[in-house]
């Protein structure tokens, strides 16, 4: 509310400023008396601008948050978004389904609301649980792609590295009889420390031979989505479900068996795993040298290295600490919210974690909801589709229109400057004419 | 309206004529015949958010002269000149061109008009020829057997080769931007606008990316369009170019206009002080040197660049403390290379480089900033800064990593926000937040004080000054080169590496010459003069 400030002493100028304008009316603008001290209104006083004639035109309002500095950051994907519940709504209406029915039932498939019926053991509290299970490792996911966008590069290979932290994970603790306070840490160092490997690999590939993080990671995704395809097909394939056989429970990140009433919950522990993570890549990138390092690079290589940083142990780092999330994620995902790997399948919540983290603006506090908002999709699909009777794929198209309008934020935040100017230099001829009308 | 535009048109000549006696008569002249004027702006007003960028600004130009337009950062010469390219739209105030009220929401609209710009940094795109440069946008389109579309790329040769030659702008047609040096970038800029048919040409700041004879060359051109009857629009700083070729220079000074003069009438000096709104000293006051220890000795320096070419060859020079070495010579000759090798950023070939009697040659950049060696590198957007940074983390960038501006590994935000703030006060670096301040949205020259500050206060023995006043306007000239001999004062050691044969002249102890990667010459400064300095520059002179 703050920036508003400068705004109330312009009048003082007498010029047709701009900045008087940006909040709307002019003297001599047209308009209703009443609408504009309901809008002052609304402002909660942070306008006050009922008393001064000075409320915002509508559109005015809008067009500041999303091009301010301060607001935009939040406004611009919160316009995405609504721009995507309408795209969405659009299509929903085209194939002849209620768009409030389907986001109400997109709810209740991720225990955000609570369904006319339950089967057995289960109700809205499972449902939620459920939801933070598969939005631990997106979570993870999303911070991997920040940490290495912040660093300066695109790690795509997230899917592989979860595949890769996963199957190890499975072979080595939880096709073993281990028990379940050795079996879970020892699964979230194993993906931890995979998932570290393949990323600090993609790294050293680029810092030593120049080869783009884009390209090998891509080749890492099939070379581990086959590899490991091969050895699950051959050595643990299930002959019924055709998936590899699944983790002991003592391995798995979750708490089961705790019955409540008659709920039998699945408690996960990898949103546990997610949350501090949020917090300690925060943390990392804003508080301490290797994040100021990695920051850095990731904006000029040139200037980083002429300060005396060395560009090619961040670049490895970087790739290495991004791999290190995507390796937790794997692992909450293989071994938390899946108990099995599907051979030759990457997990398309790799790709996911990139929109989220383009809708999250980079921020890894941001990405906590970002991830949530696509998670309810992709999550919630599964009901909407069997209730609605629309495919589940519409979650993956809802997904793309949200990163599609996402990728545009920056567009969105020139059109909202531009649109600004214009209706500043309409507001300054309507006042200038208006002076001219009292001169 | 009819009266109040006679109104303002009064004004206008009043103006005019209350900047400068001698101009009384031309201005009457003016009144009776309006459209002698090509251009004409009338009380343009441009407000950005938090200033105002043009204050009622009046000048009229006219056709067939070099007008220039001079100011310092920030006095609002460039935004005057978007308005007439069609960049921005002027709050109040109208444009006319050739007697006409003109409104130009777009730069096409101003080409339509014949206007064309130069910019500061070049528009062009590297991997396409100079010909497909010059017609981009507006492709010939030529259809083979009155089929397939194709672009007429001969003919476009052809025509940008007979254009080059009539205007004395060589250039081949056919090699691609990459391949090309700055200056002869520019003149496909040039060629671009007279390929467009440009009658006003609008250059701004020409001279910020040559050397001295390209510099010359330029200037040629420019008389040389000027002859064949184009009007130039000149923005620069320089008070020499504009004393060299322009007949009328308006001055600006913070938006507003503050004198239209005719350059013949004018000393530099007057117009300095003009500019500046203050008495300025277009030389420095030197104090007699005292030289102490040595503190860099360089020897048998060979550098070589990417393609096994020895781009430094078997350079040995030392610097003692209080004693400011200056490397002469034309842009690409290796004295960037020399520069970065000693400060770490380029690994010799051959050679030893010793600070303060110890080895540093493979030292890496960190350890030899800490043993005691500042650099203002050449290109400060590339290197100097992280313009995506807040400007107290780049004043930081060279210390973060240790006490007290981290401890084990985790920042100290408050150290770095009083540091930021000690140094924008010593250093007059202006910013719109302070330390908080997105350095990308700082001017070049204010970015240019903070790397400027931050070298200075790592306390180094050695201070290696690249360009250190490259695009920069007077008053940060003054102080820049002020400092740099405060340095030298307190008995540092500084390595200044300048084109600016004046800037050599006027900071230099002892001056070293270099031509194609060698120190042709080394001598103490007063026994050169600059017409020699200038000779071992071109290598006519070994």
């Amino acid at each position: 509310m703050s920036q508003k400030a400068p705004d109330r002493d312009t009048p003082g100028r007498g010029t047709p400023d701009r900045d008087t304008s940006k909040t709307g009316g002019g003297p001599g603008r047209e308009r209703a008396p009443a609408g504009r001290a309901g809008r002052a209104g609304q402002s909660g006083g942070g306008g006050g601008g009922g008393a001064r004639r000075q409320s915002p035109a509508p559109g005015g309002r809008l067009l500041r948050l999303l091009d301010d500095d301060r607001t935009s950051p939040i406004a611009l994907p919160l316009f995405s978004v609504f721009l995507t519940l309408i795209a969405a709504s659009l299509l929903l209406l085209a194939l002849g389904r209620s768009p409030l029915t389907a986001m109400a039932a997109f709810l209740r498939g991720s225990g955000f609301m609570i369904k006319p019926s339950y089967a057995s053991g289960q109700n809205i509290i499972t449902d939620l649980l459920s939801f933070l299970g598969i939005l631990a490792p997106m979570l993870l996911a999303a911070l991997g792609v920040i940490v290495s966008m912040k660093a300066g590069m695109f790690n795509i290979g997230i899917a592989g590295q979860m595949l890769a932290s996963g199957f190890i994970a499975t072979v080595l603790v939880g096709y073993s009889d281990l028990g379940s306070f050795i079996a879970k840490p020892l699964v979230i160092l194993i993906g931890a420390a995979v998932g570290a490997a393949m990323g600090a690999l993609v790294g050293f590939l680029k810092y030593r031979f120049n080869i783009h993080e884009v390209v090998s990671t891509i080749m890492f995704n099939y070379i581990t989505s086959y590899i490991t395809g091969f050895y699950i097909n051959t050595y643990y394939r299930d002959i019924i479900t055709r998936s590899a056989r699944v983790c002991s429970t003592a391995s798995r990140l979750t708490i089961t068996g705790i019955a409540a009433g008659s709920l039998r919950p699945t408690i996960p522990l990898g949103i546990l795993i997610a949350l501090a993570g949020v917090f300690i890549v925060r943390f990392l990138l804003d508080r301490t040298t290797v994040g100021f390092e990695l920051k850095a690079v990731g904006l000029n290589r040139d200037a980083a290295q002429y300060a005396g940083i060395r560009v090619g142990r961040s670049i490895v780092l970087g790739m290495l600490i991004s791999g290190l999330l995507a390796g937790l994620a794997g692992v909450t995902y293989y071994l938390g919210y899946y108990n099995s790997i599907v051979p030759k399948e990457l997990a398309s919540l790799g790709y996911d974690a990139i929109a989220v983290s383009l809708l999250g603006n980079s921020s890894p506090v941001a990405s906590i909801f970002a991830s949530g908002l696509i998670t309810i999709f992709q999550k919630g699909s599964i009901y909407m589709s069997s209730t609605v009777g629309v495919p589940k794929e519409i979650a993956s198209v809802i997904t793309g229109i949200l990163l599609l309008f996402s990728a545009c934020g920056t567009y969105i935040r020139y059109q909202a400057r531009r649109r600004r100017e214009k209706l500043a230099e309409e507001e300054a001829k309507l006042a200038a004419a208006s002076e001219r009308g009292n001169a | 309206m009819g009266a109040s535009g006679d109104e303002r048109g009064d004004e206008y000549t009043g103006n005019e004529r209350a900047g400068n006696e001698s101009t009384n008569n031309e201005s009457t002249n003016n009144k009776r015949a309006d459209n002698e004027y090509i251009v004409e702006m009338r009380h343009i007003t441009k407000r950005f958010p938090g200033i105002v960028a043009n204050d009622d600004i009046s000048v009229g130009i006219k056709k067939g002269e070099i007008f220039a337009f001079l100011g310092e950062n920030g006095a609002g010469k460039s935004t005057l000149m978007s308005m007439l390219f069609g960049m921005y739209e002027p709050d109040e105030g109208d444009i006319l061109v050739r007697g006409k009220k003109v409104v130009l929401p777009s730069s096409n609209a101003a080409a339509a008009l014949n206007i064309g710009m130069v910019h500061q940094h070049f528009k062009l795109v590297p991997n396409y020829t100079i010909g497909e440069n010059i017609i981009l946008g507006i492709e010939p389109i030529k259809r083979a057997w009155g089929l397939l579309p194709y672009v007429a790329m001969r003919e476009v040769n052809e025509r940008v080769r007979s254009l080059s030659k009539s205007y004395g702008l060589e250039v081949d047609p056919t090699l691609r931007i990459e391949q090309v040096n700055v200056s002869t970038q520019q003149r496909v800029e040039i060629l671009k606008m007279l390929y467009r048919e440009a009658e006003i040409l609008i250059f701004d700041e020409p001279t910020a990316v040559l050397t001295p004879q390209e510099i010359e060359f330029l200037l040629d051109i420019m008389r040389e369009l000027r002859n064949k009857g184009k009007t130039i629009i000149l923005i620069t700083h320089k008070l020499e170019e504009i004393k060299q070729i322009a007949d009328r220079c308006a001055i600006l000074r913070r938006g507003k206009l503050v004198q239209v003069l005719r350059v013949a009438d004018a000393s530099t000096q007057e117009m300095a002080n003009l500019m500046v709104g203050r008495e300025v000293s277009l030389t420095r006051e030197k104090s007699p040197a005292h030289f102490r220890e040595t503190i860099l000795a360089v020897e048998g320096l060979t550098v070589r660049n990417e393609d096994k070419f020895e781009v430094v060859r078997d350079v040995s020079f030392s610097i003692r403390g209080g004693e400011i070495f200056a490397i002469a010579g034309v842009s690409g000759n290796g004295q960037i290379e020399l520069a970065d090798a000693v400060a770490g950023l380029a690994k010799p070939y051959q050679g030893k480089i010793s600070l303060l009697g110890k080895d540093i040659t493979g030292d890496n950049i960190r350890h030899r900033t800490e043993a005691g060696i500042a650099y203002i590198p050449e290109d400060r957007q590339k290197y100097g800064v992280v313009l995506d940074f807040s400007l107290a983390d780049n004043l930081a960038i060279k210390n973060y990593y240790r006490p007290p501006f981290s401890e084990n590994g985790v920042l100290r935000q408050d150290t770095f926000r009083q540091f930021a703030e000690r140094l924008i006060t010593r250093y007059d670096i202006r910013s719109g937040q302070g330390g908080k301040t997105v350095t990308r949205s700082m001017s070049g020259g204010n970015q240019q004080k903070a790397i400027i500050a931050r070298e200075i206060s790592l306390d180094s023995q050695l201070l290696i000054f690249v360009q250190p006043t490259r695009g920069l306007d007077i008053g940060a000239i003054e102080n820049i080169q002020n400092q740099i001999l405060a340095e030298r004062d307190k008995g540092k050691a500084v390595l200044l590496i300048s084109l600016e044969l004046d800037e050599v002249m006027n900071l230099a102890d002892t001056i070293g010459v270099i031509f194609s990667g060698r120190l042709l010459k080394i001598s103490p400064a007063d026994a050169l003069t600059t017409h020699e300095v200038g000779e071992y520059m071109m290598g006519v002179k070994a």
